[in-house]
């Protein structure tokens, strides 16, 4: 189905065009001197962005820094944001790319603290992962796993994706961007974001397979 | 040439991957869609791969969702105020002006900061001449306002200054660090420890008592750095005594040091000694310095505390306490 034709995109398309346009106004704003239009698209954004950061990052302290980056540049640069993609995406692009380029310096420790934690994987958890993976029934995409010890394995499994797969995995299965969204903030093709997707949730799978094994 | 099979399976197998996570993620036209819901209901394996891939995206859209902390907007707000970021009426200006008074006002601009820095620095100059001094560890820094963020001026006469240290185990000397800042109870006021990719800051505010306490700590891992700075702070604006080499009773025994000037005198006098220490072969002062040998500053005529301070013997009023144990340090750990 194209996303013009599907009803429930549209009404996204409708609500996001509002939000752009709300965005829009409080630029204009804040260009005008008020700061407190800056503040509450801070407000409106910061979870959406530290959520994002923190699953590339798995670093609260530092998703909580580099949000903070985020922003200060948003606002360092916003004289040159001329509104050809939205603020959102433009936002997202600062923030995704300060967050790679971090990941990229620091990888050696994620990968080091993924070795030394795969070494404390409770049996039980095990069971559970198993069970979920294993079972032949068609899953309901609004079940949600309710395991907290699962959750650690998935954020687990996201750093023993490369940072270019974890992003746009992150991207699209947590902040929910169309493909074509994705490819607007990664500055990639469409086709590659297709082909990167699904090679993160293959890679993945076999991650929490090794893991099981 | 013969073509792989094994490399035509795998295409194949990646082309099916990419249009069942399409399918998933509800970005196929509904031609594709038609086609892939055939698929999967005439083939039992592509069916079981598409709930594996379900099950992957499950997994990953079920994590909870976290809040980003107070701090990040307090953060913002104080870069806004503090005014580090420029004027939001600029390109509203910049529109009306036009590029090229723009470019003119910048050019402008840099050189009438230019000419202010040199102002400044013949200003600081003729306040705070130069010593003869060796080459090295000692000297007094003229610096700009902005590149001495870390180091505030305190109206205060505690010590305020900074420490920069150097380590190829970054991560482990951070994790010390940090559990030192913790565990240590003597740390009575505020610590914000700041983490930018390959340095870490830490604005450490505290007593005396605190500040010894946390440098006993910090000696355990003295040995795993490649180099230990403090810029000692003095009354005069930008203005630093620099000691190279520092070690952590140094610093504790100048921050001890009652008045401004004395730390300056002590921190200049231990910058001279570490100089001297390090450009001998076999480093004899340093072992000596650390084994209390007193005849050594004599032998070496080194400008000891004791020596260079024309307070020490006059006794000094008592300071309130506050002032007394106010310390300010700004630990800069980079690799």
């Amino acid at each position: 189905m194209t996303e013009a034709a599907n009803p429930d995109i549209r009404s996204r398309q409708v609500s996001n065009m509002r939000v752009i346009n709300n965005d829009a106004m409080l630029i204009e704003q804040y260009r005008k001197g008020d700061s407190a239009a800056m503040e509450r698209l801070v407000l409106k954004y910061q979870n959406r962005i530290y959520n994002v950061i923190l699953k590339i990052c798995a670093d609260p302290d530092d998703a909580a820094e580099l949000t903070q980056e985020t922003f200060v540049k948003v606002i360092e640069n916003l004289n040159k944001f001329e509104g050809r993609s939205g603020f959102y995406t433009w936002t997202f692009r600062i923030a995704v790319n300060l967050t790679l380029n971090y990941c990229q310096r620091n990888s050696r420790l994620a990968f080091r603290s993924l070795d030394a934690e795969q070494q404390q994987d409770d049996s039980q958890v095990k069971h559970v992962l198993k069970d979920f993976l294993s079972d032949d029934s068609a899953p309901d995409p609004a079940t949600e796993v309710q395991n907290k010890e699962l959750y650690k394995i998935t954020a687990r499994t996201l750093m023993g994706l490369d940072e270019a797969h974890r992003a746009v995995i992150v991207l699209r299965d947590i902040e929910g961007m169309s493909y074509a969204r994705i490819a607007e903030v990664l500055d990639i093709e469409l086709g590659t974001v297709r082909s990167r997707l699904s090679r993160a949730r293959s890679k993945m799978r076999d991650i929490l397979e090794a893991i099981l094994r | 040439m013969k073509e792989n099979p094994d490399m035509d399976t795998n295409a194949s197998n990646e082309r099916i991957d990419e249009l069942l996570n399409s399918y998933i993620d509800d970005e196929l036209t509904v031609e594709r869609q038609a086609e892939v819901e055939r698929l999967i209901d005439q083939d039992t394996k592509i069916a079981q791969r598409l709930r594996q891939l379900q099950k992957c995206q499950i997994l990953v859209a079920s994590m909870p969702y976290a809040e980003a902390p107070a701090s990040v907007l307090e953060g913002v707000r104080a870069v806004m105020v503090g005014g580090s970021v420029s004027s939001q009426k600029q390109p509203a200006y910049e529109e009306q002006a036009g590029r090229k008074y723009v470019l003119l006002r910048k050019v402008l601009a840099a050189a009438a900061m230019i000419t202010l820095a040199a102002v400044l620095s013949v200003v600081i100059h003729r306040i705070v001449p130069p010593r003869n001094t060796p080459e090295g560890s000692v000297a007094v820094e003229n610096r700009t306002a902005e590149s001495i963020k870390p180091a505030r001026m305190l109206a205060t006469s505690g010590f305020s200054g900074r420490l920069e240290l150097k380590t190829s185990a970054l991560n482990a000397v951070d994790a010390f660090i940090k559990s030192a800042i913790d565990d240590n109870n003597d740390l009575s006021a505020s610590i914000n420890p700041e983490r930018r990719q390959s340095r870490r800051i830490y604005s450490v505010s505290c007593t005396r008592e605190g500040l010894n306490s946390l440098l006993d700590d910090l000696d355990n891992i003295w040995t795993e750095l490649d180099s230990a700075t403090l810029f000692v702070n003095t009354e005069t604006f930008g203005t630093q005594t620099v000691v190279g080499a520092v070690t952590t009773k140094q610093i504790a025994e100048i921050a001890g040091q009652e008045s401004s000037e004395r730390r300056i005198e002590l921190a200049k006098d231990f910058a001279v000694l570490n100089n001297l220490a390090e450009n001998l072969p076999d480093k004899e002062i340093q072992v000596a310095i650390e084994a209390g040998d007193s005849s050594l500053t004599q032998q070496w005529r080194i400008f000891k505390p004791v020596l260079t301070s024309n307070q020490k013997a006059v006794k000094k009023p008592a300071e309130p306490a506050q002032e007394k144990q106010t310390v300010r340090l700004t630990i800069i750990l980079d690799w």
